[in-house]
């Protein structure tokens, strides 16, 4: 049986190899899939995330912790899913119609998928339509709509509206953001929520998660 | 000429020497980042009652329309502009024809060449080949370019400097005539002359996917580029060296050409801050980037009398003492969105020692969707902070971006008209 706490340290410092190794070890052993997630892979990305907010981590940090934790749920995935597990929510995540800009997306996709979630990632330019598509298809629970243009905020309206019209947004929550918006945007638009950076996003959608289910 | 523009250059000579000048010197239109999107150039010059053509797209990713002496003189604008003489997509600005634009007709460079594709996106090539791969795409219905990775498989054991130095090579002895030509037709223009002569921005991320190459090698995906700033920080450092290298023996030929010709350079475009904070902390920024950049402006400062500029967006106020110590003398846009930017609190630390070339009005909220009340109010409130003693250049936070009402742009300069007259 591997150290575990050294696929912590391999989360936190972001190294994937080891993080992959130390997986697949435990995984052979026979540890719990859900155990690597739960006691060290989650906690680990939660740490990243403290160490980002009071700014010791910074971008490239906050990505090679997330390409570690990816490496190793790529390992795991399969074994949950083969074992029916429910991930913590679903979340469909996109940069809005009209946008190109992904790497807060990603940013806060790679997070949330280390806060336990399973993440829906439809990249960028995504029409209202895929969104919707894809909140059925997936049985969504909450969805992230990203923007870094001023040109480009106006589709999230139109991307919440048309969720509206086709009966899918009282199904989900909707988080909202990307430099230009604001919190007072959000509201304005009929979002559920709004996160200034990765880390806070993840404390967002266990919040809407937690509402949701109470 | 007009006796206006005659003291436009002095007024922002007083400016960047920290002098207080007679009015408050204004830009559009000098640089890449302080620019206005072509389709607001195209209103600005209806509201103005300036004949009516198709305004020329100088740069094609951001889609930014050259600001000609008419419509300066309109705008009270005290500055000129020397571009490189090729674009970020590597085509020489030159051999204009028409080309529409969501129904606005403009003119691009000969070598802007593009196709649409399936989903009716636009894609802009490298040097205009159409036989290499696109390097922009432009969604249907959008307003500018994003340049379009192109990302090899790479052995991270293998990793070549020279690959991701491919687009810094000493400039062509034609490249070095146009220069020099576009330098000496604006020197009587009476106006401050700003040049961006292109291979000093280390790491600058629009740049790092390398639009203007057929075929880019080395580290081209942005999110590969930012994990390697931390993770292959050796490798980072020897593309630099190599980079800087090149700069240096270019500016020598360029100062040969155009001498002290030149008023303000621009620099560097890497952006270091994000809208909340920051891309890298104060330590990275010394060890990675400070001893280029320090390589780069003690020569401008030893053998010209050019002023170093710099840009970077977002939280940056962390970073003006190091800039300030690596031989910056002004910094762009100044966003006061971001956080820690707070107007009178920079000014009061920094402005005897950095001028502000920004800050004039957000350009994220204000400028294009708040009312011509509101963009006058601020407009005046920044005016009224940033303008005492010199150190500041009138200019919106970043480019004018399409969508734009004319009428808060007009509000906005009546707004400095207003400031010089109370």
């Amino acid at each position: 049986m591997p150290d575990l706490q050294k696929l912590y340290d391999a989360v936190l410092n972001g190294d994937q190899k080891t993080s992959v190794a130390i997986t697949r070890e435990a995984l052979d052993a026979g540890t719990d899939p859900m155990v690597l997630i739960t006691e060290y892979m989650v906690p680990a990305m939660d740490e990243v995330g403290r160490l980002f907010e009071c700014e010791d981590y910074f971008v490239p940090e906050l990505l090679l912790s997330a390409r570690a934790m990816k490496g190793s749920l790529e390992l795991i995935r399969p074994l949950l899913a083969a074992r029916g597990d429910e991930p913590v929510g679903r979340v469909v995540i996109g940069t809005v119609k009209g946008d190109l800009h992904d790497i807060g997306k990603n940013l806060v996709g790679s997070m949330l998928e280390g806060g336990g979630f399973e993440v829906i990632d439809l990249g960028a330019d995504v029409s209202a339509e895929r969104f919707i598509d894809a909140v059925q298809a997936k049985n969504a629970n909450i969805v992230c709509l990203s923007a870094l243009l001023t040109v480009t905020m106006p589709s999230m309206r139109t991307t919440i509206e048309a969720m509206k019209a086709a009966g899918v947004r009282e199904k989900v929550k909707i988080m909202v953001g990307g430099a230009p918006v604001t919190s007072q945007f959000a509201e304005e638009i009929g979002a559920d929520g709004y996160s200034d950076n990765a880390s806070s996003a993840v404390a967002l959608a266990r919040r809407l998660r937690a509402e949701a289910t109470a | 000429m007009t006796s206006a523009a005659a003291s436009s250059r002095q007024r922002v000579l007083d400016a960047l020497n920290h002098r207080q000048p007679d009015r408050v010197p204004v830009d559009f239109g000098s640089t890449s980042v302080t620019g206005i999107h072509v389709s607001v150039v195209a209103g600005l010059r209806r509201h103005y009652g300036l004949e009516q053509r198709p305004v020329k797209v100088h740069e094609p990713g951001q889609m930014l329309g050259l600001v000609d002496d008419d419509l300066r003189d309109a705008m009270g604008i005290d500055t000129v502009s020397i571009m490189p003489a090729r674009t970020s997509y590597g085509f020489l600005n030159e051999n204009w024809k028409p080309w529409v634009l969501n129904g606005l007709e403009v003119l691009v460079a000969d070598g802007f060449r593009t196709t649409t594709d399936t989903n009716g996106d636009t894609l802009l090539y490298p040097q205009g080949d159409l036989t290499a791969a696109p390097s922009g795409r432009m969604p249907a219905g959008g307003f500018f370019f994003d340049v379009i990775v192109r990302q090899n498989d790479f052995d991270p054991e293998r990793l070549d400097p020279s690959d991701n130095c491919e687009e810094f090579r000493p400039m062509s002895e034609a490249d070095l005539d146009v220069l020099e030509r576009s330098v000496a037709g604006v020197q009587n223009s009476g106006r401050a002359i700003v040049a961006g002569f292109g291979g000093t921005g280390f790491g600058d991320i629009a740049r790092v996917p390398g639009p203007g190459l057929k075929a880019p090698r080395g580290i081209r995906d942005v999110t590969e580029w930012y994990v390697s700033t931390r993770s292959r920080r050796d490798y980072i450092h020897q593309v630099f060296q190599r980079q800087c290298e090149v700069a240096l023996g270019n500016l020598e030929r360029i100062r040969q050409r155009v001498g002290n010709g030149v008023d303000a350079a621009y620099i560097c475009g890497t952006d270091f801050g994000t809208q909340s904070s920051a891309f890298c902390s104060v330590a990275t920024l010394r060890e990675l980037w400070v001893p280029y950049y320090r390589e780069i402006n003690n020569w401008v400062h030893a053998n010209t009398t050019w002023k170093c500029f710099k840009h970077s967006c977002g939280s940056v106020e962390r970073f003006f003492e190091t800039f300030i110590d690596a031989g910056f003398d002004i910094i762009n846009p100044v966003q006061c969105s971001a956080a820690g930017m707070e107007p009178a609190m920079l000014k009061s630390k920094y402005g005897s020692r950095l001028v502000f070339w920004g800050g004039g009005i957000d350009t994220q909220q204000t400028l294009p969707f708040g009312s011509p009340a509101e963009v006058r109010e601020q407009a005046l409130r920044r005016l009224e902070i940033f303008a005492p003693g010199g150190g500041f250049v009138f200019n919106t936070v970043h480019n004018i971006q399409a969508g734009t009402p004319v009428e808060n742009v007009v509000a906005m300069l009546d707004a400095v008209k207003e400031f010089h007259h109370a």
